[in-house]
């Protein structure tokens, strides 16, 4: 008997009488606002920035203004140039040496300030959230889901993505002495851009 | 040995930190700033981040409706472990199973409020499949787990989630920290999950807590916790666990305190000793407690004996009057 058959058997002997526990039904539970103040308390709680135009500035323009040491600006979506396009990076590693990611989510959740991301966002390169400097997250309002619980009933990309991450802010860490430091291992910082 | 599941160094101090840093990756010795020794770690981290052929993880939560795993972490070390090496090797606690993708939220809203107090990790990363050109790989750890399911006092101890709410609120864990259990798991769930491990090895950890209940009150997925310490000391002293010493002390002062005044003889008795004994009569192979750890002082007088002296005779004159 091979060491799996050996466990799944124990488990079918071992477990408690399902019956006995029933599968409870799911819950919809907590504060059901999924507006956008709420959303940006939150990314504020977790670390997060959003990066407000000035005067009507386009995105390029801000991230100039708000990134302006950034040398390569790597761009995720279409309708934006960046100095370069993820598709061009070529290998994971290479995303070591972006400053500034520029991505679109296709949802937030207004409890948490978490924007989703996942293979379809980052095309063949899920490192590019990680290794980059600081990402910046273009996300419509309407988007905007309430909480946990309607994130994981109602989207489809729990389902379907391979890769799917929920980013909450950027890494940080308080390992040492427990001192919260903003920018550990992954983004140093996450901000987000209003779609208009 | 990580000292707490959730902030394994936490019995590290800055400049230890410091200290480990300089000899490490050869940074000031004296830099007190946990902001600047993080970015050290950082740039000392990346290169080996780079050039590595394979990154491993762990798991919080496996779906198995949707045969996805859920990895929480704040640093995001797990997440570039997982996408830049073209393998991915993760293992996974089998009993970390929930039934539907739409359950997962009740788990991950609880994980990290109950760990760190902050609403959720920085990063919440479910994996279903490999990333395009590279592979993944999961390795099931039972570990012991799916005999615990048959063990009908112990088996709610596999619904833990590792959030180390229980060491935050425990007495006993807050004053003697993570390494003293001697186990990867510490605090209360490590007292009870640790005997299943090994039951002579860690026979004396259920007997390490003054049932005060604080860890079953605060656990976030309701695990009965000082309940099981206590069967936990059944189990073991039926199953002849105890060290000899331990047994019989205890056997010992059974009887003395089931008498009063015999145990107020005794005590009385070792005050003196406490007081007039050599050390070798009293730190010995017979109290190993005493090993790296200084008897109380002897006390001029007891509570009881201070009770009867002054309270007694006040209360009986002011019945009088």
């Amino acid at each position: 008997m091979s060491s799996r058959d050996a466990i799944l058997a124990r488990l079918r002997d071992n477990r408690p009488d399902p019956a006995a526990h029933p599968l409870p039904p799911v819950a919809r539970l907590g504060n059901m606002d999924a507006g956008r103040a709420r959303f940006e308390k939150s990314l504020a709680l977790l670390g997060g920035q959003v990066l407000e135009p000035q005067a009507g500035e386009s995105l390029s323009a801000a991230i100039a203004r708000r990134f302006a040491d950034a040398k390569i600006i790597c761009s995720a979506v279409p309708d934006f140039e960046g100095t370069v396009r993820i598709e061009e990076l070529g290998t994971p590693q290479k995303a070591a040496e972006v400053d500034v990611l520029v991505v679109r989510a296709p949802f937030g959740i207004a409890e948490m300030g978490s924007i989703f991301l996942s293979e379809a966002q980052l095309p063949t390169l899920n490192s590019a959230a990680h290794l980059t400097q600081h990402i910046v997250v273009i996300l419509s309002e309407a988007t905007l889901t309430a909480n946990m619980h309607t994130a994981y009933i109602e989207r489809p990309e729990f389902h379907t993505a391979r890769y799917g991450v929920l980013m909450s802010g950027p890494s940080a860490t308080a390992d040492i002495q427990g001192v919260l430091v903003r920018g550990a291992q992954g983004v140093r910082t996450l901000s987000v851009w209003w779609e208009p | 040995m990580p000292s707490h599941i959730v902030v394994p160094a936490v019995h590290k101090l800055t400049p230890d930190v410091a200290k480990l840093f300089a000899e490490h990756y050869h940074t000031d010795p004296n830099d007190d700033d946990p902001q600047s020794l993080a970015w050290s770690q950082r740039l000392a981290a990346r290169p080996v981040i780079l050039a590595a052929d394979a990154g491993m993880t762990g798991g919080n939560f496996v779906v198995a409706e949707t045969g996805s795993f859920v990895v929480c972490t704040n640093e995001g070390n797990a997440d570039l472990s997982a996408t830049v090496p073209g393998l991915h090797i993760a293992t996974l606690g089998i009993e970390r199973l929930v039934p539907r993708m739409a359950d997962l939220g009740v788990f991950v809203r609880m994980l990290s409020r109950s760990a760190l107090g902050s609403p959720i990790t920085q990063y919440t990363t479910h994996f279903r499949g490999p990333q395009d050109g590279g592979e993944m790989h999961v390795v099931l750890v039972d570990n012991g787990r799916s005999h615990r399911l048959g063990m009908e006092d112990f088996w709610t101890s596999l619904k833990c989630i590792r959030c180390g709410a229980c060491m935050n609120t425990c007495p006993v864990y807050r004053r003697s920290g993570g390494l003293s259990y001697g186990a990867v798991y510490s605090g209360p769930i490590g007292a009870i999950i640790d005997p299943t491990f090994n039951e002579r090895k860690y026979s004396t950890l259920p007997f390490a807590s003054t049932m005060n209940g604080s860890c079953t009150n605060v656990c976030p997925v309701r695990i009965n916790i000082h309940d099981q310490l206590y069967k936990w000391r059944r189990v073991l002293a039926e199953h002849h666990e105890l060290p000899f010493v331990k047994r019989e002390v205890m056997n010992m002062a059974g009887r003395l305190m089931g008498q009063p005044k015999l145990y107020r003889a005794a005590i009385s008795g070792t005050e003196t000793a406490l007081g007039v004994l050599p050390r070798f009569a009293l730190y010995n192979w017979l109290n190993p407690w005493g090993k790296n750890r200084e008897l109380p002082h002897p006390v001029k007088q007891t509570f009881h004996s201070w009770y009867k002296q002054n309270r007694l005779k006040t209360k009986k004159k002011g019945e009088d009057a």
